[in-house]
């Protein structure tokens, strides 16, 4: 790649020219980002409801609470299994999808359009189709199952323990099986030909040389689509809150939706934030490797 | 907000328009895959259909003859009822307000930030890059109560203007990676060249910088856009009266009053969701180039 060292020292401008190009971006993601999200760590420290104008510092007792709080346990499960069923899903379904589209097929364009067109969509609104979909009485999926004569299965997808996060985990899937796809697709167009044809020459028959040739190849892609993924899949709330509200009960509860009604329902400020300092915690030490690489590239 | 950051991007021509790579037997072949790819596709697409099939038929017939009967006869009332109690005017001229200010300002400032860190020797360069990209795997519900009390203090809960500075912020990590590493393809020969005949930083990246990346800038506009669009959890908190709402906000409120009008809420999710479609279907070139194009060459 061309032209990565730095230009030669300006003559007019001075050292100081670069901050000034830097300073305006840098001073709002500071104030609005960086400056919060600090402030939480004070606030995860204090017993403050949200509301009066007075609070204790209470030290980390809100953080020994969290283990004690079944909702928690049932939170942090909830966004393990919401995480790794979102990422192995669609990255495998992707993959699939990118191979089936890299080979002699027609109407590409128009195939890849629609397999991407939920990624595109507000989470609400994905939110607001699937829950309608899943209506116990008026919705297209117990409908469906009557009609090939399956009613016993007909159930309230999303209004019992059992099946909720199941439920919202299908329109997750949907939402981000494009991306990986799209990913795999530009990088299977990067692996030379030659390679195909030594390995046909050797004898190495289709699924070895998916083994052997294709998934090798793709290593750069997997490594952004799981990183991506992975810190997607942590931040999860809107899907959740916008579908279920958390329940029924508990039993779609992650640790996003358990802070916000901790601050914004039950008035425990200090509390919720300690849960989101927990999982931005988790966040960034996942993120750090993916970040690193994002800024050695540049040097 | 989804965070969907690909390394580099480079010049957005989609490179899945070029040769399939896998030999193999022509012709029946790649028909059984297409058969099957277009299945799958049906299937895929087949909420939205449903959405579109159920917004222009009569709520009776719907009830009557369950969701996945074809309507016996079309009618656009739905629309109508769904505009009029949704609220979507408003809604619509919040979130168009929003963006149009937010996303140009996002891009101009990013760019700004990318440009320094791409071609301006810049002391703690790679400290700032880490930090800045670092923004990307924070939540930003993390954010929410500092934020929350910012608003309130400065008068700006309740009012979309309040919206803008975290949304900037959360919206600058992306930005600055994509655009600094389109920055740096551009060859430093022509900027030295410039430099020689008297250019100033400001006017070589005004006039040198900018025009040069017009693909990278309108491939970050339009994914900044989107997000803009459809973000939910800052404008939940911060918006409380009808009049204030976003269409993701406006959307959930939505939903509720339309529990048993199954067509009336086909209608407003569709409402809601149009202007991205249309906005994708025509612009999906530069978002695939923008995703895929370069993120993998590096």
């Amino acid at each position: 790649m061309a032209g990565t060292a730095a230009i030669p020292k300006p003559k007019r401008g001075g050292r100081w020219s670069p901050w000034l190009f830097a300073i305006p971006a840098l001073a709002v993601y500071v104030a609005f980002l960086v400056y919060p999200a600090v402030s939480s760590l004070f606030f995860s420290l204090t017993n403050w409801d949200g509301l009066s104008a007075t609070y204790k510092f209470v030290g980390l007792s809100n953080y020994f609470k969290l283990p004690h709080d079944p909702v928690v346990v049932t939170a942090v499960k909830n966004n393990l299994i919401w995480t790794v069923v979102t990422i192995a899903v669609p990255t495998v379904i992707g993959l699939v999808l990118a191979i089936a589209l890299n080979g002699k097929v027609h109407g590409k364009p128009i195939l890849r359009l629609i397999f991407y067109t939920p990624a595109v969509l507000p989470l609400v609104s994905i939110a607001s189709i699937w829950g309608w979909l899943y209506n116990p009485q008026y919705g297209a999926i117990n409908s469906l199952l009557r009609a090939i004569g399956l009613d016993g299965l007909a159930q309230p997808w999303l209004g019992q323990d059992s099946t909720a996060l199941w439920a919202v985990m299908v329109p997750a899937i949907w939402l981000r099986t494009g991306f990986p796809m799209l990913l795999y697709l530009a990088a299977l167009q990067g692996i030379p030909n030659e390679l195909y044809e030594a390995a046909t020459v050797d004898g190495a028959s289709k699924w070895q040389q998916f083994w052997h040739v294709t998934m090798p190849s793709l290593r750069p892609a997997h490594y952004i689509v799981l990183a991506l993924s992975l810190i997607d899949s942590f931040k999860v709330f809107d899907m959740i809150y916008a579908m279920t509200y958390g329940g029924p009960g508990t039993s779609t509860q992650v640790m996003g939706t358990w802070m916000y009604f901790n601050v914004f329902q039950y008035y425990q400020a200090g509390y919720g934030t300690a849960i989101a300092v927990v999982i931005t915690l988790v966040a960034i030490a996942v993120g750090i490797p993916y970040v690193r690489s994002q800024t050695r590239e540049a040097s | 907000m989804t965070a969907i950051a690909p390394a580099q991007v480079t010049a957005a021509t989609s490179a899945t328009d070029t040769q399939p790579i896998s030999p193999g037997p022509k012709g029946r072949r790649g028909l059984v895959i297409t058969f099957v790819l277009a299945v799958v596709a049906l299937f895929w697409i087949s909420p939205l259909a449903l959405l579109v099939i159920t917004a222009v038929r009569p709520l009776a017939d719907f009830v009557g003859n369950g969701p996945l009967s074809w309507p016996d006869h079309l009618t656009w009332t739905n629309f109508k009822d769904a505009w009029d109690i949704g609220n979507f005017a408003t809604t619509y001229r919040n979130s168009a307000i929003l963006a149009a200010i937010k996303v140009p300002l996002g891009v101009l400032v990013s760019a700004m930030l990318g440009f320094a860190l791409a071609k301006l020797r810049m002391k703690f360069r790679r400290t700032v890059m880490f930090a800045v990209f670092l923004g990307l795997t924070i939540p930003i519900y993390i954010t929410i109560v500092p934020v929350f009390i910012m608003m309130r203090q400065a008068g700006l809960t309740d009012n979309i203007f309040g919206l803008i500075g975290p949304y900037l912020a959360f919206g600058i990590p992306f930005e600055v990676l994509v655009l600094q590493s389109f920055f740096r393809q551009i060859p430093d020969e022509i900027i030295e060249a410039a430099k020689v005949d008297g250019a100033g930083d400001w006017r070589v990246f005004f006039t040198m910088i900018l025009p040069l990346s017009v693909p990278a800038l309108v491939t970050v506009a339009i994914l900044d856009a989107v997000a803009t669009w459809n973000e939910f959890l800052f404008a939940l908190i911060l918006l409380n009266s009808d009049a204030h709402k976003t269409i993701p906000v406006g959307l959930l409120n939505f939903q509720g009053q339309f529990a048993n009008n199954n067509t009336g809420l086909a209608a407003g999710i569709l409402i809601a969701v149009v202007p991205i479609l249309i906005a994708y279907t025509l612009l999906q070139r530069w978002i695939v180039g923008g995703l895929t194009a370069g993120s993998l060459k590096g």
